[in-house]
């Protein structure tokens, strides 16, 4: 069959070396790539992956990144309400500084769900020298003793009578 | 073409009631422009009358455009909601014994780590270094204990049976080493002994001062793939998951539903996700297009009259009659990224859902459904 059927004669040499790669002898440098480890990286939710790396380390902790990002969880109510802070350092703030600091529409929502809360905490935590000692906080927690008695309105007007000594607040 | 103005016009004609269910609307206003440009040519020029002209186009060559539609059928859609795989799959025997040897040439191929760079000398990490590398001979953690440089540097094939490339050794040995024991378990007699009396030689050596606990990953094979939790979306976490939904006939099926007014297969899709499985879940419809279909024709050939009822969240959708000779549902690609189905609600009077892998649909669903759905569900 391959015998009968005529095959079209190709110009020697020329036409083969176009159809294939070739490379003539040459010198190569070594390439000389750096020593690389594997190392196990965590990230923030507790997930795992290996990876090859230059460092030393056996192991990488992250603590920001996509899992506790907000915009890669748009669904995650615990990322999108940045007042209910996982490392619980708003909480140690609001111990020193009181919550006269705290955005105002998560102030009044989470005064029920965190009051009981805080409440528990400031007796165990604050001593009654410390207590006394927080001017700060009594002065910024004026506005939120009001909240708690009367109700949204007088929250409002008495957050805003003391935002004039909020720094960086608006004054209005 | 002579054939295509005849059964365009024949299709665009307002009396034909398979027009408005079969053709799409911008199919259908392309028609209607074209069968009225005819219309005004053929008044303007006073052709022939039309009678004549199907005979002659007969005559001519085989029609090659098709006529127009003879059944209707049912125009369903149906999200086919799926969660990616979250992790990659386990690595084949060949695989381990592949990756381990390359590491073990790499030791001898890239240049040597400089160790000076991380850790500088009089510093604690210096001597810490020192002792695990005395241990393993090597930086590296993950390839057991072979020593590139030295007299068995040739020796770097390991024995049938050996656990050294498994992933799970390796992840092991990396912890070991970061609570900084050494990556193999040695006997601690022999260590205690030789630096008994020496002072320089026990300076290099662990004492159990403080134990540092670093946290075990967490098994591959969670709590649902133990249990067989279908309704889990923690569940065999290397495969894709598809939910399948159990409809009031008892028949686990994709969610489906028929396609109301001029709303598209992207629309319905979305439309049918909200109606059968609540809001609460966070989708994607991945695109315009389907990844399938199934046709079913009612069987002996006899059309069903169906009564269609205005879909309220379909603004387009009018109350009519059709007479429909089967169904044809397209498949919409969908992916879920948070949430839940909560048939508590839904308006088909669906009973049960799960979220099932390739192999577990095949189980629940209808043979000639398989065969429709088969080639456009994912085997990873």
């Amino acid at each position: 069959m391959l015998a009968s059927v005529p095959r079209p004669t190709l110009a020697p040499c020329i036409r083969c070396c176009a159809q294939n790669q070739t490379r003539h002898a040459s010198l190569l440098r070594r390439p000389k790539r750096p020593y690389t480890f594997t190392q196990l990286i965590t990230l923030s939710d507790g997930s795992t992956f290996t990876h090859r790396t230059t460092s030393p380390a056996p192991i990488y902790k992250s603590t920001r990144d996509t899992k506790n990002s907000v915009l890669w969880n748009p669904s995650s109510q615990k990322l999108m309400n940045v007042e209910e802070d996982e490392a619980g350092r708003l909480r140690r703030f609001r111990r020193r500084f009181g919550r006269g600091f705290d955005a105002e529409a998560a102030a009044v929502e989470g005064q029920e769900g965190e009051a009981r809360e805080g409440a528990r905490e400031g007796e165990e935590a604050l001593s009654q020298a410390e207590e006394e000692d927080s001017l700060l906080d009594l002065i910024s927690g004026y506005g939120q003793e009001a909240a708690a008695k009367s109700g949204e309105d007088s929250a409002k007007a008495a957050e805003k009578k003391s935002s004039g000594k909020r720094k960086g607040g608006k004054k209005q | 073409m002579n054939a295509a103005p005849q059964s365009a016009r024949r299709i665009a004609s307002a009396n034909n009631a398979f027009f408005v269910d079969t053709v799409c609307f911008s199919c259908r206003n392309r028609l209607s422009q074209q069968s009225r440009r005819h219309a005004a040519t053929a008044a303007a020029v006073s052709d022939p009358p039309p009678a004549t002209s199907p005979q002659a186009s007969s005559r001519a060559a085989a029609p090659i455009i098709a006529k127009g539609p003879r059944k209707a059928y049912r125009l369903m859609a149906a999200p086919v909601l799926s969660r990616p795989p979250l992790l990659t799959r386990d690595l084949n025997s060949f695989e381990k014994a592949f990756y381990l040897y390359q590491k073990r040439l790499n030791e001898r191929l890239a240049m040597p780590f400089s160790r000076y760079f991380y850790y500088n000398k009089g510093t604690p990490a210096d001597p810490e270094w020192k002792r695990k590398l005395q241990a393993r001979k090597t930086p590296s953690r993950d390839i057991g204990i072979y020593d590139a440089y030295g007299n068995e540097g040739w020796n770097d094939e390991v024995l049938v049976g050996d656990r050294t490339g498994e992933r799970e050794s390796v992840v092991e040995a990396l912890i070991r080493d970061a609570e900084g024991k050494s990556i193999v378990e040695e006997s601690e007699k022999d260590q205690g002994a030789v630096t008994a009396g020496d002072a320089q030689l026990g300076e290099g050596q662990r004492r159990e001062t403080t134990k540092i606990e670093v946290e075990r990953p967490s098994s591959r094979e969670t709590e649902a793939d133990r249990s067989g939790d279908v309704k889990s979306l923690n569940r065999k976490l290397d495969r894709t998951l598809y939910l399948l939904v159990k409809n009031h006939e008892g028949r686990w099926r994709f969610p489906e539903d028929r396609v109301y007014g001029r709303e598209n297969l992207h629309q319905a899709a979305e439309r049918i996700l909200i109606q059968s499985c609540g809001i609460n879940m966070n989708t994607w419809l991945v695109g315009n297009h389907p990844i399938g279909h199934h046709a079913h024709h009612y069987p002996s050939q006899k059309p069903i009259v169906s009564k269609i009822s205005a879909n309220a969240l379909v603004g387009t959708s009018k109350e009519s009659e059709k007479e429909e000779f089967g169904e044809k549902l397209f498949f919409m690609k969908a992916r879920i990224m948070a949430g839940q189905p909560d048939l508590g609600s839904n308006a088909y009077g669906l009973q049960e859902w799960a979220w099932l892998a390739k192999e577990e649909v095949d189980g629940r669903v209808g043979r000639s459904y398989w065969a429709s759905v088969k080639n456009m569900l994912v085997e990873r």
